[in-house]
């Protein structure tokens, strides 16, 4: 075996590794929603290729207010979904979307376009001070 | 001749005029250059007063009342009142906190509404008028923007105008008591432009919209990255091009140059979504479809450039490069993404269907005047006119006429249901033979239709158990490729055949370019989509993919008796007469309906409406006593009757003979006999019944023959709980069950039969109310809807159509619906399971069969369009029991 092909086949590893790494175990920056004076946990997410934030930490029990405001025209991204939450909007390019609803429950619940390429965590957490 | 100047009211000889200016038409003539100035601010003010002076003298005030809404009026009418009296030119302010209504007297040629109605909403609150848009045919010269919006403005009763060149509408806020639409539409006539309805504001049309315009772009770039593909394509086959193939490698390698430089905008134009997204979601530590597509091509591009740059580093054979495989893949997915999204656009005509029927206009009544406006403008409580052959525009109680109302669009009722006063009607239902007015009592995003759109919406982007599986493994699954790429390249290149580096390379942009991962994350939501559209077109709603989910796999329906199974509501049955009697059953019913039609007894009113149905003329009644537990007395043309049960005739001492075996067996048949005395002789019986629907025998046979066992339940007793269950072929009762035990029952049959490890899938169908916690209990709870009260909370199924037929296609819906999504989900599965080793060259060794990058950028761009294509086979899904 050359040593080029050693090189290669330990490149394979190295990179295997990170990508592993990358996409699966590196921890995700988390965005803690604003309370604003109504009251409401509020975060505004840009939709260009992925949602910006896309690791967004809520309380429990206390209305969440999420404004989407789609940068693309890509069909792909049209909708925003929470399944379990039952909500879901319609993101016309350009306009800010609200969507407002109250989590009931705690967990990490997926949202995501309609196909689900892209994707985005909602944290619900236990009010600290309740 | 002396003419006022506009602004201050002097009267100045034209010819000395300081300044004259033309508007909409007329001369007007100015003192000064501050009259002027002032005049060119804001010139349709002045065109509003008098025609023949330009002056009105009186400076009479103008009125106005303002619904106001948004605040709590009370605490804050005085804040409101100063802010408003600051404004110049306002005079009395009134407010009325009870109606909340804002009374304002003004100058209307110092202070324009719209000042008015800024001044309001700058504190707070809101002005409760309408909005309407209305589209300006062939509007292109940019001013007469204005002339039109000062038009509109100077309308009575407009609150605020404005028109958009771009989208060609003018939307116009205003107070509908004060104007219609019709007077708001001369106004734009006046200008010389054709008014038309708007079309911006209609949510599913801008989708369409921008659907299109996608559309257009992708198949821009389609057509670009083709075009460029053609040529590139010439150049990397040199060998087998005439011209070409006598080139020498260095001439070559320049024209590779030019067509490296040529597929970089094929990438960054044409392809320019996958790398800005593939970006956009590496900086999220996640990965898509756009990640490969870009890796893959990316790598392609690097390495033809690099082979061509320095061919001398590259071993003998191997500097040639793939552009070919970047511009042909480009085009492919994006051709692929056109047309996805073409047949999307498909897979969501059942909103579009359900939203198409919404009436555009209302004729209201107000102040004795009908007007038409636009539906969106109708407020509970207006009175509607409706003509014959329109449509019924929102939700309401019918106050005056009857008509014959063909509902079958929302219940799928194909008989015109027939609509007298006190009755409902529902909006977006045809109105057939009569004219009648109606009081609306649902209007906007409460009536039926629009909660019927929004559920079906919600449920069509809610999620099916079964999608959490793409969605657990589509999670992983880019990251897998990518891995499985690297060791592709790694693998070719440690044991591979010469030249390894360009196999190594063409393998792993391979794998990269054929893993679909949009095939998988589409074959669900597709298929839901057009499946609960289907469900809704049939007067089906489903809540949710799991509902749809489970639905497909009911084992045991469960049907409750009254109301679901019977109509609900008794009926006259039978009319027997004493045997040798003097009475014929026409002048027996005649008597016993004279006399119920005093009682307000639900069975009462069976016989009355029984007696009505046959055209009997009822007479008087007097000394009407109802005898509690037993029936009732009265006089009816002298002679005394006794209508009452066997109680009340055992009391009364009268002589049934036949009459109380004849009573025994229709008591036998479900029925409730009622015995009816004439001057204290036995003269007949009357029977009612909670009669079965025409269609529930046939719906439960088909059930049956699905191979679902049926059970009835009732709280009913037994015997005509039997009665009916033997009518309509059902074997399995549960009788005599308290309201509440229902749900009781309902667990029973889900853990009956414990042979087996999982319980039953059991299913209930109940009216919604009484059957709440049954319904809630059951896996599948199907509510039976009548008129606009659709969407019941309990149920994951609502039934609009009364029918049980509805069960049938319910689950009918869900089995096609499932099908479909196995099929999708089974064959995206396969195609990257096989594809991708294939790719990989898992059949070089044995067939030296290799597949080219091409094919796998065709294979993965339509593999998502198959998935899409074989979802909207659904729509030509058609139910046994056809509603139209």
């Amino acid at each position: 075996m050359s040593n080029l092909q050693i090189f290669v086949i330990l490149s394979g590893i190295v990179l295997t590794i990170l990508i592993a790494w990358y996409f699966w175990f590196a921890p995700k920056e988390r965005t803690l929603a604003t309370v604003s004076g109504s009251g409401a946990q509020e975060v505004a997410i840009t939709v260009k290729g992925g949602y910006t934030p896309d690791v967004i930490v809520v309380q429990k029990g206390r209305p969440v207010r999420l404004t989407f405001t789609r940068h693309e025209s890509s069909a792909c991204s049209e909708k925003v979904l929470f399944p379990d939450f039952n909500q879901n909007a319609n993101l016309p390019e350009g306009e800010q979307v609200t969507l407002e609803f109250t989590p009931d429950k705690v967990g990490e619940f997926g949202f995501q376009c309609q196909m689900g390429m892209l994707r985005g965590k909602l944290i619900v957490e236990l009010q600290e001070n309740a | 001749m002396k003419v006022h100047d506009p602004v201050c009211g002097m009267g100045i000889e034209p010819q000395s005029a300081f300044a004259k200016r033309d508007h909409l038409g007329k001369t007007f003539y100015f003192c000064s250059q501050a009259c002027a100035d002032q005049f060119d601010k804001d010139p349709h003010r002045y065109v509003m007063t008098s025609a023949t002076t330009g002056f009105n003298p009186e400076r009479i005030l103008t009125r106005i009342e303002l619904p106001v809404s948004g605040l709590p009026i009370k605490e804050h009418s005085t804040h409101l009142e100063s802010v408003l009296r600051a404004l110049d030119g306002v005079g009395e302010v009134k407010v009325n906190a009870t109606t909340n209504r804002l009374e304002v007297q003004y100058d209307a040629q110092k202070v324009h509404v719209s000042k008015l109605v800024s001044a309001v909403k700058s504190i707070g609150f809101q002005i409760g008028g309408a909005k309407v848009k209305i589209g300006i045919e062939n509007l292109r010269c940019a001013s007469c923007v204005k002339f039109i919006e000062d038009e509109l403005k100077a309308t009575q009763g407009v609150l605020n105008a404005t028109v958009n060149i771009a989208t060609q509408e003018a939307s116009v806020d205003y107070l509908p008591q004060n104007t219609t639409l019709s007077e708001l539409n001369k106004a734009i006539e006046t200008w010389g432009y054709k008014p038309r309805p708007a079309t911006s504001d209609a949510p599913v049309h801008k989708q369409e919209e921008a659907h299109a315009k996608e559309y257009r772009k992708l198949m821009n770039k389609f057509w670009f990255a083709a075009a460029i593909s053609m040529f590139v394509m010439i150049t990397a086959y040199y060998q087998v091009v005439p011209f070409l193939r006598d080139w020498s490698m260095d001439s070559l390698r320049y024209l590779w140059g030019g067509t490296a430089l040529l597929t970089l905008p094929v990438m960054f134009w044409s392809g320019s979504d996958f790398f800005t997204g593939a970006w956009a979601s590496f900086k999220h530590r996640s990965a898509n479809m756009n990640t490969l597509i870009a890796l893959g091509t990316g790598a392609a591009w690097l390495y033809s450039t690099f082979a061509i740059a320095f061919p001398s580093v590259f071993p003998e054979g191997t500097s040639e490069p793939f552009y070919d495989v970047v511009a042909v893949v480009i085009a492919l997915v994006v051709l692929g993404q056109a047309l996805e999204l073409r047949a999307k656009g498909q897979s969501s005509s059942a909103i579009k269907k359900l939203l198409g029927l919404q009436a555009k206009t209302a004729r209201v009544i107000r102040d004795g005047n009908g007007m038409d406006i636009p539906v969106e403008e109708v407020l509970v409580g207006d009175v509607i006119q409706v003509r014959p052959g329109e449509k019924i525009p929102v939700d309401g109680v019918i106050v005056e006429g009857s008509s014959a109302v063909d509902e079958s669009m929302l219940t799928g009722e194909s008989l015109p249901a027939s609509k007298k006063m006190g009755d409902e009607v529902i909006g977006a239902t045809i109105n057939k033979t009569g004219a009648f007015k109606f009081r609306a009592t649902k209007v906007g995003k409460d009536t039926a239709l629009a909660q019927i759109v929004k559920m079906v919406q919600d449920a069509q982007n809610s999620k099916a158990p079964i999608a959490r599986l793409a969605d657990t493994v589509s999670g992983y699954f880019v990251p897998i490729v990518m891995i499985l790429a690297v060791w592709t390249f790694v693998i070719w290149f440690v044991i591979g055949p010469q030249p390894q580096l360009v196999y190594a390379l063409v393998t792993s942009v391979t794998v990269l370019i054929i893993a679909c991962p949009c095939a998988l994350g589409l074959a669900t939501p597709m298929s839901l989509m057009v499946g609960i559209g289907k469900g809704a077109e049939h007067g089906i709603l489903i809540r949710s993919g799991e509902a749809l989910q489970t639905a497909r796999a009911i084992q045991i329906v469960v049907l409750d008796k009254t109301g679901t199974i019977t109509k609900g509501k008794p009926e006259l049955t039978d009319v027997v007469t004493m045997d040798g009697g003097q009475w014929t059953m026409e002048e027996i019913l005649r008597f016993s309906a004279s006399v119920e039609k005093v009682s307000e007894h639900p069975l009462a009113q069976a016989i009355v409406e029984g007696a009505q149905a046959r055209k009997l003329e009822l007479a008087e009644v007097k000394d009407f006593e109802a005898i509690p537990g037993h029936g009732v007395s009265a006089k009816v043309e002298g002679q005394n009757i006794l209508i009452g049960n066997l109680k009340l005739m055992n009391r009364e001492n009268i002589a049934l003979g036949s009459l109380e075996e004849k009573s025994k067996s229709l008591a036998d048949d479900g029925k409730t006999p009622m015995f009816i005395t004439l001057d204290g002789k036995a003269a007949g019986i009357i029977a009612v019944a909670d009669t079965v629907k025409e269609d529930s025998a046939e719906a439960i046979a088909v059930l049956q023959k699905m191979g679902i066992e049926v059970v009835m339940i009732t709280g009913d007793n037994r015997r005509t709980a039997e009665a009916i269950a033997k009518k309509v072929g059902i074997s399995k009762v549960l009788a005599e069950v308290l309201p509440e035990d229902k749900a009781n029952e309902i667990k029973k049959l889900q853990s009956s039969f414990s042979n087996s490890l999982v319980s039953n899938i059991v299913a209930m169908v109940g009216d919604g109310i009484n059957d709440a916690p049954a319904l809630a209990q059951a896996d599948v709870g199907l509510a039976i809807g009548t008129g606009t009260d659709v969407a019941i909370e309990a149920s994951d199924i609502t039934l609009i159509k009364g029918s049980l037929k509805g069960v049938v296609t319910a689950i009918e819906v869900s089995r096609a619906t499932m099908t479909n999504i196995y099929q999708n989900l089974v064959g995206a599965f396969f195609y990257n399971i096989l594809g991708i080793p294939v790719a990989m060259g898992a059949l070089f060794p044995f067939s030296g069969l290799l597949l080219s990058p091409l094919i796998a950028g065709a294979a993965m761009a339509f593999s998502s369009v198959t998935v899409v294509g074989n979802a909207n086979r659904l729509r030509g899904f058609k139910p046994k029991f056809s509603v139209r």
